[in-house]
């Protein structure tokens, strides 16, 4: 009796300690699991199980940048979850879409075809010729697409066909298998974790890059309607994800997003179009329209800035609230989440703008008219010469008055009533009404302007003792209560510009 | 299925469930089973070599056995000590087979262990037990196994076919026959020696290499006091490797009923090189000693023979480790240190009483152990290096006094990053305490056990975490890394 009890006494105390032991790796796991596919995708959980997604936009990093649900929702009160994924080649984006199906049903899907010629299935063996930094460079992409989803059998069929090596399977499957190594990388957020206090992405899935290509490349044209020379894998994905949309009665929408196409993406996107006429789909190719500034509104030759991102994101929106009957949720008490989500990305754009550490990036947000903007170039500024300086003011102004000056030049841009005043030469601003006050503008001298507000003429906002060597001056103000948000003084000199 | 290997995890708790449920007498042909099972998980080809060793030797230890005990004595297993009789009633056929046998044997173990026609895991441990089998029964002292099974289980007990420690006939047979117990105090404990195991060899010796191989592989881009840290982690490196599979083994055997004879004992802490080889790779030196060194006239044929018997032994160890001739220049060197250290014994015996030194101090002591160090990490270098060139550009860089390596970043350099060298040395600091306590005849794993509740899951979770997270494994990890496996 007593060697029973002692064997069982055993047993229990084994159990405890299985079940203790168990429960320390699970807080293990959950630490040291990296966190950027939760980041990107804990608000899609939370929003999915509340039944709140109406759109969702899948594709590769170009969706990640060029749409953003904070603007969709500002704009056209219309809820979406971008889905895209770094390096999302279509077949991984196929299995994107299968597993957040699993979870939502939104009444439409935009996929991008940008990557469609990609001609590989797996992308641990990509092509013959790529090199070993490609393809674990391909493999950790997967990874952020495919580790917040939770082991099931779709899971296990994804990876299957997404990654030819077994091992590697394993590494997704089972990703503490890498990650136990990142011991020596911890944060307090991976602390956090296990609280559920992580930090996760405010942009309903998307990134925003503030960046600005300055000289984006441009290249030949294919002949008419002239299609990619292969059938690809990766066409063979936009079908069964057209057909996995249609299957359960959701509308989509093709896209193909401005960028810096080469001839075969060009010849892609043609591709694209013929399957969507096939299929009778639409397709949108961005390229073709006159929606963003190539100059200004991309933050490298592939990805969209924030400027572009808004733009994109408002046209795309027309054409979704157009194609079908959508509710505006935006004085729904229930979406108070995504106002708030739009709320945070527009102070951000406002606070780019307010204070940049680069000239035209600050340019750049300020065309976004989320601030009012005094800008100031005094005669002789090296400016008047920059091309891509006067793009931007362009963007901000409307007219093209500041390329046929060589200054003094201002420019007023007061959102909140939508006017906007330039003046150059000896040109006067008289009573120019804004936010900002009723302004008034006299050019003296090249050392000495005057800008003043009615009521207040002892403060000339133009003229600085300490500062008369800086040739460009921007004034920002908050476009409803007119208070001075920044002042900034810039020095060109030798095409840079110098605060 | 490698011992560093999820399916390892799940095999052995299966192995060992069920050999607690199978009844005693039945025991020996469950872990013959699984013996097979696992072998033939690593190499189904190198499965046909094992098998033949076993079908050979275990035809020839019987045909022997009838030569050296001709009068049929009864009984299986049953160890005899009177050799000296069973000597002379060998007969002349008895000895050619010995011979042979041997012959055939050590032709297998050259062979196959190069790869050229099959790849024979483990054939250089399992055919050293073997051939002490062999020896055995021919001079006598343990009667030819009659059981087929039985015998086949000696020879591939999964715990030791791979590396070893290579047991003797003498230790194993009596216990597969009746093997103990394993109550909950023997799991706790083997399980416990297993982790520390699996620490040693994923913790330390997986991150030891990973320095260790940066700096072997390009000697010469490396200041010198990184080259000489490279040949320290390299002396740990192999130590921490070869005791963490030994621990392992002895742990799974023990928790499988089989007690299993250590194979390290601290061997660090000698202060000379025949003690470091009393405490290094124990299975191996006794059985060179017993099989090799003995037979060729030990010290009992003079002074000269006895240092010529040391040097062949040591030559012959250099060989057993592999082909080249690095392995070769390590066993000598070792021979050497031993024949210089008992050639200088009179000077160094004058030198002490002239000087007044009191030998048996702990400063005395701690010389020893630290000269004795240098000299076993000096032959290291030529067991590492790929070929003596690069074993000689190691050292000479090694010579070069750069100090201020460890404090300019280049420390860094050949792969671990600060928090990776801090829990390295935290590391190293454990095990020297754990060994000094172990050199002091302290049970570490029996203090552990028996501590109060918490303390003992502490140091058992905190050891499977440590193992986990800390851990040189996943991707790209070769578990069959482990140094010895590839002799």
């Amino acid at each position: 009796m007593v060697k029973y009890k002692k064997t069982l006494k055993n047993i229990i105390m084994s159990i405890a300690f299985l079940l203790v032991l168990a429960l320390c790796i699970a807080a293990s796991v959950t630490v040291l699991r990296r966190k950027d596919s939760r980041y990107k995708y804990a608000d899609f959980f939370e929003k999915a199980k509340a039944d709140q997604i109406d759109v969702l936009f899948i594709g590769s990093s170009h969706v990640i940048n060029a749409i953003n649900p904070s603007v969709l929702f500002d704009e056209y009160g219309i809820t979406s979850y971008n889905m895209g994924g770094h390096g999302s080649v279509m077949q991984a984006t196929y299995w994107e879409l299968k597993e957040a199906l699993q979870y939502t049903k939104p009444k439409c899907v935009v996929v991008d075809t940008f990557l469609m010629q990609k001609n590989y299935q797996y992308l641990d063996l990509m092509y013959e010729d790529s090199d070993e930094s490609e393809r674990r460079s391909s493999i950790q992409q997967l990874h952020l697409n495919m580790d917040v989803w939770p082991l099931n059998d779709l899971k296990v069929e994804a990876i299957k066909d997404l990654i030819y090596d077994e091992d590697i399977q394993k590494e997704f499957l089972f990703d503490f298998l890498v990650y136990h190594s990142r011991w020596d990388e911890l944060s307090k957020n991976d602390f956090e974790a296990l609280t559920g206090k992580a930090e996760k992405n405010p942009y309903f899935g998307s990134e925003m890059r503030y960046g600005i290509e300055l000289t984006p490349g441009f290249f030949p044209d294919p002949e008419e309607g002239e299609m990619l020379d292969d059938v690809t894998v990766g066409m063979f994905y936009l079908k069964r994800i057209i057909e996995e949309c249609q299957d359960n009665d959701i509308e989509v929408i093709v896209t193909f997003y401005p960028c810096s196409a080469t001839t075969e993406d060009k010849k892609a996107a043609n591709s694209a179009a013929y399957i969507c006429d096939r299929m009778d789909v639409p397709f949108v190719d961005m390229n073709d329209r006159d929606i963003v500034d190539m100059y200004t509104d991309l933050n490298d030759t592939g990805h969209l800035s924030v400027t572009g991102s808004i733009k994109v994101t408002r046209y795309i929106g027309g054409i979704i609230a157009e194609s079908g009957d959508y509710e505006d949720h935006r004085d729904d008490p229930a979406y108070a989440d995504w106002q708030s989500g739009a709320d945070f990305f527009y102070d951000e754009v406002k606070d780019l703008a307010v204070d940049s550490d680069d000239i035209y990036q600050q340019l750049n947000y300020l065309s976004m008219g989320e601030t009012g903007a005094i800008i100031y170039v005094n005669d002789g500024s090296e400016a008047f010469v920059d091309e891509e300086f006067a793009r931007l003011i362009k963007n901000i102004s409307g007219t093209d008055k500041f390329e046929k000056t060589r200054g003094p030049y201002i420019l007023i841009s007061d959102p909140g009533s939508g006017a906007v005043y330039e003046a150059f030469g000896g040109d006067l601003l008289e009573g120019a009404d804004t936010a900002f006050g009723r302004l008034f503008y006299q050019p003296v001298e090249h050392m000495f302007r005057i800008l003043y507000a009615e009521g207040d003429e002892d403060n000339n906002y133009l003229y600085d003792d300490g500062k008369l060597d800086y040739d460009i001056q921007i004034i920002t103000y908050d476009r409803d209560l007119g208070d001075e948000l920044s002042h900034k003084y810039y020095r060109s000199y030798g095409g840079r510009y110098e605060r | 299925m490698q011992f560093v290997s999820f399916g390892f995890l799940v095999f052995l708790p299966v192995a060992v469930l069920i050999n607690f449920i199978v009844p005693r007498k039945y025991r020996y042909i469950w872990l013959f089973v699984t013996s097979v099972v696992f072998y033939l998980s690593l190499d189904l080809m190198a499965f046909a070599v094992l098998a033949g060793t076993i079908l050979v030797n275990f035809a020839g230890g019987l045909l022997i056995g009838r030569s050296a005990f001709p009068d049929k004595e009864k009984g299986l297993s049953e160890i005899v000590t009177a050799p000296d009789k069973t000597a002379d009633r060998r007969s002349h056929k008895g000895t050619v087979l010995f011979a042979l046998l041997i012959l055939i044997d050590l032709a297998a173990l050259f062979i196959f262990r190069s790869g050229s026609i099959i790849g024979a895991i483990g054939i250089s441990f399992y055919m050293l037990k073997t051939i002490g089998y062999l020896v055995d029964v021919y001079k006598g002292s343990i009667r030819p196994e009659k059981n087929f099974v039985m015998f086949a289980l000696f020879v591939s007990f999964f715990p030791q076919v791979v590396s070893g420690p290579i047991d003797r006939a003498g230790n194993l047979l009596p216990q597969f026959v009746y093997p103990v117990t394993v109550d909950f105090d023997r799991l706790r404990e083997g399980l416990l020696q297993m982790l520390w195991g699996y620490i040693l060899k994923l913790v330390l010796a997986d991150r030891l290499a990973i320095f260790v191989g940066a700096v072997f592989d390009a000697p010469g881009s490396y200041p010198g006091t990184v080259v000489f840290i490279a040949t320290v982690f390299y002396t740990f490196e192999i130590y921490c490797d070869f005791a963490g599979y030994s621990n392992i083994a002895i742990g799974a055997a023990k928790i499988l009923g089989i007690d299993v004879k250590k194979n390290f004992d601290v061997p660090y802490l000698a202060a000379s090189i025949p003690e470091f080889w009393r405490r290094w790779h124990i299975s191996l030196s006794s059985w060179l000693r017993d099989y090799v060194y003995i037979p060729l006239g030990g010290n009992r044929k003079g002074t000269a023979r006895k240092y010529l018997n040391i040097l062949i032994v040591f030559a012959v160890s250099g060989i057993w480790h592999g082909s080249g001739l690095t392995f070769l220049v390590w066993g000598m060197l070792h021979g050497f240190y031993q024949v210089i250290g008992y050639l200088l014994k009179p000077l160094r015996d004058r030198g002490a009483a002239l000087f007044g030194i009191e030998r048996s101090s702990f400063s005395h002591r701690a010389i020893k152990v630290i000269v004795t160090f240098m000299l076993v990490n000096i032959a290291w270098v030529f067991f590492r290096a790929d070929s003596l060139e690069t074993a000689l550009v190691v050292l000479r860089r090694s010579l070069e006094f750069t100090p201020w390596a460890i404090f300019d970043g280049s420390i860094f350099a050949p792969g671990l990053n600060y928090r990776n060298l801090c829990l390295l040395a935290m590391g190293l600091l454990v095990m020297a305490v754990v060994d000094i306590f172990e050199y002091r005849g302290v049970d570490i794993f029996g203090r552990v056990i028996a501590q109060g509740i918490w303390l003992r899951w502490l140091v058992a979770i905190g050891g499977v975490l440590l193992v986990l997270i800390c851990g040189i494994w996943g991707p790209g990890y070769d578990a069959a890394s482990f140094i010895y496996q590839q002799f």
